[in-house]
């Protein structure tokens, strides 16, 4: 009997859940956690390099770390060529799921100019990031939507928009795909490998705060 | 015998262990319910990340999972804190913590990369994606959900109020005191 009254104590909370939760349903707008159409192909929009679109993109593929506040860094002295890094072609080819960039089409549009947003959380993005990258994880969105909007509006809707995350199987940058997607962004483009490969590979990063 | 009797317990133990306990566990699910019922977008965004269930096969499963856990925490975690149907909201978040320690360990065995999102944006204990830290934390918030399965709310809970004196066992103690009201003596005496 004693257990017979737990248990319909249980139901009763899960009832009362369902009950508000279906509520909550009715008065927010619906959720989506539907896949976002994205592009492959090679071509860069309206990327950074436009000239009224700083920062600049990057030169070269020189491995460095910049330490500053994010700021592009100015032009390397001409006594000192940029070093060619050795990337095998089993890295930049590596395969990747159905849809995303590899890296080797992820550095190519990063080399075009193309936008760059790091989808994974803010203490890692300072900790250090793709070169020019911005912050921008999906969670701001409901956390801050002022600063998530101001981050998505500082790019221009069409331009080619590239995110990336931790790497593997994670999801954070389909879900700002997502929101971009939503929001009326028309060429998102997602690296199927993450930051780590890119870091592996010894291409730019730098650290620095979050806009 | 009482179908709703809550075990007995002494005072001491109702003081220093089970309302220390219910309010703490109640507050931290309290606590993680509130950082994820404003942004039922990115909670559900985890439980895809998670990839326990197929979004592609089964989408309402997560969207149903995103309104309804973090009510159930809400519920649950005022329900332990107010001592009110007690075992019942301990044996749910203990269920639930279950549910939660095979999502983490299914991430960590399948090298799924996930964020907890445990606490909403907020992290607690741990950081925010998922590791062994997170598995250990909720083995470790098990053990008083068990222990207030097992030993109730304690005496300072709504269930001890609510519990009916007839049928409460320290009713049935003997109290000569009641004998010798003198109110009770005249009024049978007339």
């Amino acid at each position: 009997m004693r257990c017979m009254h737990i248990t319909s104590g249980l139901l009763s909370i899960v009832g009362a859940a369902f009950l508000f939760g279906t509520v909550h349903a009715l008065v927010i707008d619906p959720i989506d956690i539907s896949k976002v159409d994205l592009n492959t192909d090679g071509d860069v929009k309206g990327g950074r390099n436009n000239p009224s679109d700083p920062p600049v993109g990057p030169v070269d593929t020189t491995p460095e770390t910049d330490t500053g506040s994010g700021e592009p860094p100015v032009d390397p002295p001409v006594s000192e060529p940029p070093v060619e890094i050795e990337v095998s072609d089993a890295i930049l080819d590596a395969p990747v799921p159905e849809g995303t960039l590899t890296l080797r089409q992820a550095h190519k549009l990063w080399e075009d100019g193309a936008y760059f947003i790091d989808a994974r959380h803010e203490h890692e993005f300072e900790e250090g990031h793709i070169q020019y990258a911005a912050w921008l994880a999906s969670s701001l969105f409901d956390t801050d939507s002022d600063r998530a909007f101001s981050i998505a509006n500082s790019m221009p809707p069409e331009s080619t928009v590239v995110i990336y995350c931790v790497g593997g199987e994670c999801d954070a940058s389909h879900n700002v795909a997502r929101r971009l997607a939503q929001i009326g962004f028309t060429d998102l483009r997602i690296m199927g490998v993450g930051y780590t490969d890119w870091v592996a590979a010894g291409f730019p990063t730098e650290e620095g705060s979050a806009p | 015998m009482n179908k709703n009797a809550i075990p007995q317990t002494s005072m001491i133990e109702s003081i220093l262990l089970q309302l220390p306990l219910r309010l703490f566990l109640g507050a931290v699910f309290v606590f993680a319910a509130y950082n994820k019922i404003p942004a039922i977008q990115s909670f559900a965004e985890a439980i895809k990340g998670f990839q326990v269930i197929d979004s592609e096969t089964h989408p309402e499963l997560i969207i149903i999972g995103a309104f309804v856990i973090p009510w159930f925490e809400l519920l649950a975690g005022l329900m332990l804190i107010l001592g009110l149907r007690a075992r019942s909201a301990a044996l749910g978040i203990g269920a639930l913590l279950g549910v939660f320690i095979y999502a983490l360990l299914y991430v960590i065995f399948t090298d799924v990369s996930a964020d907890c999102s445990c606490f909403g944006d907020e992290n607690f204990i741990c950081g925010s994606s998922v590791g062994w830290c997170q598995v250990i934390r909720n083995i470790v918030f098990l053990i008083p959900a068990t222990y207030l399965v097992l030993r109730g709310p304690g005496r300072v809970s709504i269930d001890q109020i609510m519990s009916k004196p007839d049928q409460n066992p320290d009713s049935y103690a003997y109290h000569p005191e009641s004998l010798s009201n003198p109110v009770d003596a005249d009024a049978s005496r007339a």
